[in-house]
């Protein structure tokens, strides 16, 4: 059950998702010692809502993908615990969403489901990794630009693909996560969705995201082959991908099935400090 | 700021670029000012106000401004496909 949450809905009246996510907040709140932070009040309230956002979880609803519920916790530096966006759920749900503001059948039918899913997310939380030590001892070559320092692993077991991500083979798995050109691109990281277990993965296919007041980034996977592990600790510490994008801030686990074939499409540390180099110098001068 | 090749293929062989639908989008132009390879151009004195002018600089495989889109008007190709063609023009060159 979804207890002692503080929930910040998106509250966009004027759009059907944005009235699924107020509905939602408020069902949360029947129930359950939830409380609701109003996105509107907390522009001129601001040490209520604190004092509710410092003594709970926090919960956020994104009506859709403008996130402006998600950027208005970014901006009241907020640490958000779990995040869904109803356009989302209704797209994974097979529910189409219109432009009523009423609530209809289908939206109430999303509702219900979305409600049961957090509840039974709680209830059995989520298989982490069992081992959260390297895989390997790390060593980096760094490229310094203005104040941005970029380091890029230069072991052979790291592979990396144009996208900015990387995976380190070793025999038959891969850990995998963004470079630090990513992490700094971001800025602050404040929060990580993170692939689904025993989820197949498409080599260049999503397999989690990264959030920011900035933007949102998709890892795109280096490899191919099954999610085996996640790394738990960045659901509630994102910002360790910006401490050590390789070490700490890995993503998750995945059990190759087809690295001959992933290899074909993926660059060793030399070419991508190459390419790496390259864009900073494009985006900084 | 346009890439001239990825993975080794000219950038101008890949399909790769945001397709905009104009029922759906709004014009907020979120995906112009996220956007910094300048794929978008705005044309503020014409109907259709947002174009996708710079279809090469688009990263290839970067679906980033569809996640920022409130309206869901941006889609792109299929990965798979598009990767199995790189790999098909990267064994064409290499053969010839």
């Amino acid at each position: 059950m979804v207890e002692n949450y503080a929930i910040l809905p998106c509250n966009g009246l004027d759009k059907c998702a944005g009235v699924i996510s107020r509905e939602l907040a408020i069902r949360l709140c029947e129930n359950a010692k939830n409380e609701i932070i109003c996105p509107v009040y907390y522009r001129v309230a601001e040490a209520k809502y604190n004092k509710i956002a410092g003594g709970h979880s926090l919960l956020v609803i994104d009506g859709c993908q403008t996130r402006c519920a998600s950027k208005l916790a970014a901006e009241k530096n907020l640490k958000i615990s779990q995040k869904l966006t109803i356009t989302e759920e209704a797209k994974n749900h097979n529910i189409e969403l219109k432009s009523n503001l009423r609530l209809l059948e289908n939206e109430n039918a999303l509702i219900e489901i979305i409600l049961s899913d957090l509840n039974n997310a709680q209830d059995q939380g989520r298989r982490s990794s069992v081992e959260t030590s390297s895989l390997i001892n790390f060593e980096y070559e760094t490229y310094q630009n203005s104040k941005f320092i970029f380091r890029v692993p230069k072991n052979p077991e790291v592979y990396f693909n144009e996208n900015d991500c990387w995976a380190c083979v070793v025999g038959n798995r891969a850990r995998i996560g963004v470079t630090d050109f990513v992490q700094q691109n971001l800025s602050d990281i404040l929060y990580f969705t993170p692939p689904e277990i025993d989820a197949e993965i498409d080599q260049f296919g999503e397999v989690g995201e990264i959030e920011s007041s900035k933007s949102v980034f998709e890892l795109i996977s280096p490899v191919s082959g099954k999610v085996i592990s996640i790394n738990e600790t960045l659901v509630q510490k994102p910002e360790l991908i910006n401490e050590n994008p390789y070490e700490l801030g890995w993503f998750a686990e995945i059990g190759l099935t087809d690295f001959e074939s992933d290899k074909e499409l993926l660059i060793g540390f030399d070419k991508y400090f190459e390419i790496m180099k390259t864009k900073v110098e494009e985006i900084n001068g | 700021m346009s890439e001239t090749t990825f993975m080794g293929v000219e950038r101008d062989k890949i399909d790769w670029k945001p397709a905009i639908d104009y029922t759906k989008c709004d014009y907020c132009m979120e995906c112009v000012k996220f956007c910094s390879h300048k794929v978008f151009e705005v044309r503020e004195t014409e109907d259709i106000k947002l174009i996708v002018r710079n279809p090469n600089n688009c990263v290839v495989f970067c679906r980033a401004c569809s996640k920022i889109c409130g309206p869901d008007a941006l889609s792109f190709p299929d990965k798979n496909a598009t990767s199995q063609r790189i790999r098909e023009i990267r064994k064409e060159e290499s053969n010839g």
